[in-house]
Parts: structure tokens; sequence; C-alpha cells
């Protein structure tokens, strides 16, 4: 529910990430736009680009100065200059942010459903054969590191078989477009959205499963089977959608982190998203980058968890109603 | 909660693989210095060499004896583990129970602070810091800190040891043992270790903090207020002690995500070349798919790695119903 305790959490959370940005680079000894920069990135400017950076972000004026001019670019979503990229800041992380909410967006769906749809049998069967071996399956699984996974898979069905496309989004030079184009990224999507559903799934299946144990013992599951109610219908119509309840909770958490969960898959995959631009600003030491990075994706957490909680309200009313 | 953690895990099948596992991963990592047959970072021109008698795995790109890599990996990834999760339960268990009992203007400021950076994207956070932050510490501060790391963990095995008699000691001996043995990883990974401490307590002081203001009405503590126990005496005698099973959780959690982030950073080549580590094993073995070298550089590595995580979790999910009562009992729906 949208309080107003949550509405301080997720300002206080925007302000410790503003102030990470500003005094982090800031504090380090010696030339600021080396800081922010990197020795690196300093070689390559021109001594234009230098002095404009320097004036944008009145670099060679006192703190307080320094303060109001990073309030003023940011309200001007000024983020900052990419070097490595030659474009600003915010342009290049708006590029690659559509990539990464379709390869995370699906996969939070995916896992979230098949979650949901074996935790309930699961929970459902439970102490049974197809429970026990789900149950030990899901835990192994959730061992697997997803950077792993993503490998394994990569080395099964790409180097091996070469049946799917090793990296990238798109064949770029296939030229192809319309239904074609399509067909094109979705294979290229195949990999590293299986990888992502496999590592995420465990979670929603067993906060499914003992929600669903839970609520098998109360007491409309008796009065449904007292009924006479068709097991099929006491698990899916009675059981398990008061089990989905938790699970649509947590996807809203998750959701905050679509667009980090995906960092370690999208590096294996090379798949141009958030996460492979967070890696490569990272192998360039394309520091502005990086903080523009960290500032869009808490945005986009408390985005999130914002429409969460607007949402919760409706899918469970006596949330509603409790207040 | 009189619901024993110990009882609970050993009854569980996957509480005892899980033990199982971890021993073997615990052991691997003391004999390290039995087990490699070369030094793991010592470069040679033999690189690409298939498994053989003088190479168990075979060599690396850069000619470095992938086995003996594999048992130091096992050093770091176990002692940023167990380290991180001690510190960080620490932490949770001080701040949840201190604010619960304390409450006031003090509760309220730091559980803004620990609900705001519950919502930050831990792994972006890590990610910057590592550039800002610089991982060589000066050699004084490495010393205070390696001592306090020190004095943290003798108090808390001593005691483990008092509350869980000669269970405790079969738990703490090894872990103690590896510590010592691997002392001299400190220098170059005490930075990260304090690093995803400090980030990653937030979300047991909640939970701890719940359980605390729940214990803090039971009877017993209020009537050890009613004597003249202070705040501090509670917390000592009465709190912590009653917190037992989610300590545990919460130490299993932490430790489960500091193996996990040690090698997903080192993977993405944050922190120190020089320590070995499962994570950049797998990175630099991903840059040679196309080669046969995958068989024996890649896979075990990413399997120890992913044995090491999942023994953590089993142990984790065989607590849970000592945690949760409800899940105890192996009862069907079907009946």
């Amino acid at each position: 529910m949208l309080t107003k305790e949550n509405l301080t959490t997720y300002l206080i959370a925007l302000l410790i990430i503003l102030a990470l940005n500003f005094f982090l680079p800031r504090m380090m000894p010696g030339d600021p736009l080396m800081a922010i920069y990197g020795d690196e990135a300093l070689v390559q400017m021109s001594p234009q680009l230098k002095a404009e950076l320097m004036e944008r972000f009145a670099l060679d004026q006192s703190f307080g100065e320094q303060f109001v001019s990073y309030w003023a670019a940011l309200f001007r979503g000024d983020l900052g200059y990419s070097y490595s990229y030659n474009a600003p800041v915010i342009e290049v992380i708006l590029g690659r942010l559509p990539w990464t909410l379709l390869l995370a967006g699906l996969a939070l769906i995916f896992s979230t459903m098949f979650g949901i749809l074996l935790g309930i049998e699961s929970g459902w069967r439970r102490g049974g054969r197809f429970d026990g071996g789900m149950l030990s399956g899901m835990v192994a699984l959730s061992g697997f590191p997803d950077f792993f996974l993503g490998i394994l898979l990569l080395l099964l069905f790409a180097v091996n078989l070469k049946v799917l496309p090793l990296f990238g989004v798109e064949d770029v030079y296939s030229g192809l477009t319309g239904f074609g184009h399509l067909i094109d990224i979705g294979k290229h999507l195949i990999l590293p959205l299986t990888a992502l559903i496999l590592a995420r799934i465990t979670a929603g299946y067993l906060l499914t499963r003992n929600t669903m144990i839970g609520v098998l013992k109360e007491p409309y599951i008796l009065l449904a089977r007292a009924k006479g109610l068709k097991p099929q219908a006491v698990k899916y119509r009675h059981a398990g959608r008061n089990s989905m309840l938790p699970v649509m909770t947590q996807t809203g958490i998750w959701m905050g982190l679509l667009v980090t969960g995906a960092l370690f898959i999208e590096v294996v995959f090379a798949y141009p998203g958030i996460g492979f631009l967070t890696y490569n600003a990272l192998t360039f030491r394309d520091y502005p980058v990086l903080q523009g990075v960290l500032l869009v994706s808490a945005v986009c957490v408390l985005g999130a968890n914002f429409i969460v909680d607007l949402l919760y309200a409706r899918a469970d009313p006596r949330v509603s109603h409790a207040r | 909660m009189h619901v024993d953690p110990k009882r609970e895990l050993v009854k569980s099948k996957g509480g005892r693989i899980g033990l199982a596992l971890l021993l073997i991963v615990i052991l691997m990592a003391i004999f390290a210095d039995l087990l490699a047959t070369h030094d793991p970072l010592a470069l040679t021109v033999h690189s690409f060499q298939p498994p053989s008698w003088e190479h168990p795995l075979g060599t690396n790109h850069a000619g470095q004896d992938i086995w003996s890599q594999l048992v130091y990996g096992a050093r770091t990834s176990l002692v940023v583990g167990f380290l991180v999760a001690v510190l960080s339960t620490i932490l949770a268990a001080l701040i949840g129970a201190s604010t619960a009992l304390i409450g006031g203007v003090y509760d309220r400021v730091v559980m803004r602070l620990v609900d705001a950076f519950i919502v930050i994207p831990m792994i972006l956070l890590l990610i910057l810091l590592s550039i800002y932050v610089d991982p060589n510490l000066g050699s004084g501060a490495v010393v205070v800190i390696e001592a306090l790391i020190g004095i943290v963990v003798l108090a808390v095995s001593v005691y483990v040891v008092r509350s869980l008699g000669w269970v405790g000691l079969l738990i703490v001996g090894p872990v103690l043992v590896l510590i010592i043995l691997a002392r001299n990883l400190l220098p170059t990974t005490v930075g990260l270790i304090v690093v995803i401490s400090l980030l990653s307590w937030q979300g047991g002081a909640r939970t701890l903090r719940a359980q605390a203001l729940s214990l803090k009405e039971r009877t017993h503590v209020v009537a050890a207020r009613c004597f003249g126990a202070g705040t501090w005496y509670i917390i000592r005698r009465h709190i912590i002690p009653d917190m037992g099973p989610l300590l545990v959780a919460d130490f299993v959690f932490c430790m489960r995500r500091a193996v996990f982030l040690q090698a997903g950073l080192a993977f993405l080549g944050i922190g120190n070349p020089n320590v070995v580590s499962w994570g950049s094993m797998l990175s630099d073995a991903r840059e040679w798919v196309f080669l046969d070298v995958w068989r024996w550089w890649l896979v075990p590595a990413g399997a120890a790695l992913s044995i090491t995580i999942v023994a953590i979790t089993l142990i984790g999910s065989a607590l849970e119903p000592a945690l949760d009562p409800r899940l105890r009992g192996e009862v069907s729906a079907q009946n």
C-alpha cells in the first residue's frame, strides 16, 4: 500500500544515491575532472570538451557551487558525457534500456508464471514423489550462479550444437526487415531468457509452495472439499488463487531489480542492455556512465515499487479496506 | 522459538547432503597447500596443456595449473563467505535488537535508512564503490581491521562453543583453522569483506527487529526489566540467545550471497587480480569456449562454485522448518 512512509523511504534511497554520485568522486584527492572521468578519458578528450565540462559542472568552483550546478544539471536531465560512446550519458542509457526491459521483463513474467504453477502442484502433492523431486531439483537449480548457467547454455546450444546465435541481439549483417527481423530478435533472446528464467524460478516456486501448504490447512479448503467440489477446483480456484498473493507482492519487489537483475546474463551473451553497458563502462573506465546507470536503475526501482504499491491495493481487497 | 535448528538440520536429507558437500569444500580449502600441485599464480610457457599427472586439470591460457587454482579458489570463496556472514549477522543482531529495545527517534532513523538501502540495487553500489574506494588500504588500516575481525571471530566462536557444546566445536573448529591458514589472503580481500558486510546486514536487521519486538514483551524479559536490568544486559542475555534460529538463518543467507557476490565481482573483473577465485577462472575460461579447454577449465570452476552455493542453500532450506513451524511434518494434502 502506498503510504507516506513508503514514499519517504524511496526519497531517502534516491538521496543516498545522489549523495554517493556527488561526493564519491569529489572526495578523491586531486583534480575533480580527473576523479569523475578517470585519467584514461582525460587523455582522449579535447581541450574544448574539458573546458566545457568544467564549466557545465562548475568543477573549478567551490563545493557549494558544484553542488548547485550538479542539481541544475540533474533537472536538465544532464548526467554528464560518456567519452567511450561519444554521447551524453542519458542518451546512451536510454538507448539500452528497452533491450534490458524486454529480456528481464519476459524473464520475470515467465519465471513467476512457471514458479506459481509448479508451486501449486508441488504444495498440493506435499510429501509425495513429485513434490520431493521438484523441491530438491529447484533448490539445486537455485545454487547455480546465473552466469554459469548462461555459459553452459551457450556452450551447449550455440558452440556445440550451433542451433542458436552466440551473442548480441540481432544479426546486423543479415539486413532482415519486418517479420524476419522479429524472428531474428527472438532467436537471440531464447538463450539469455532461458538462463534468466532458470536462475529466477526457484524463489517464486518456493514461496508459492510454502503458502500453498499453509492455505491448504485453512477451514475454507475443508469446506470446499466438504461441498463435494472436484479436487481440481479446490486446487486452483480455492487454494491456488490464494497462494498467489505473496508471490505477487514479491514480484513487485523483483520488478525493481529488472534493470540490474540481468547484468551477468547480459555480459555472458553480450546482450546490449544496461548490464552489458555497465560491464563495458567498467572495462573502459567510463565512470559517468556507471554513475548514470546507478541513478537510472534507482529511479526504476523506486518507480516500480511505487506502481506495485498502487496495484497491490487493487489485487488484495483486504489491504484497501484495512485502512 | 523452542525449535532446535541442529536437530532440524540433521533430520532432513537435504540438510545432511548440504553439510556433507560443504564439508568437502571446507576440507579442500583447509588442505589446499597439500592438494595443490603448483603455485596457482605461477606463469609458465606451457599454456593449454590437457590434463596429465603433472597437471590434473591441465593448464590455462597463462600456463597456470588449473587444479591448484581450483583448490585455492575454495579458500577465497569460503573465507569471504564466512567472514561476511559473521560480520553482517552481528551487525544485524545488534542493530535489530537495539532498535527494537530503544525505540524512539533512533529506531525511526535507523529503520528508514535500512529500508532505503534495501531498495538500492546492491551489485551496482558494489561496482561504484569498487571504483572510488581504494582497495589497497594502507598497511596500518589493514592491520587494525584484521585485528578487529579476529577479535569478533574469536568472540563469536567462544559464544557458539559455549552455547552449543561439542557440536559448536565441530562447526567452529574447521572454520577457525581455515581462517588461520588463509590469513595471507586477508590483506587482499579485507576491503571486499568489509564492503559486502556493510551492505548486507539490512535485511536481517529488519527480521531480527521484528522478532526482538515480540520477545521484549515476553514475561521473562519484563521480569528482568523489573529487577533493573539495562538495555544492553537484556539484549545480551535474553534477546540474542532467543533469536538463535533466526540468527542461524541470517548467517546462512548472508554467506550464500557473499560467496555468490565474490564470484560475481571477480567474474566482472573487479577486485585484486592476484586473488585466486572461481569467479575469475570462469571469466578467463569464457574467452576460450571454442577450444576443448572448457571441459577441464570452465566446468570444474563453475561446478565447484555451484556445489558450494547449493550446499549452503540446502542447509538453509533444511533450517526453514525451524523458522516456519507450518512447514514441519510430512503431511500430504491428498488424504
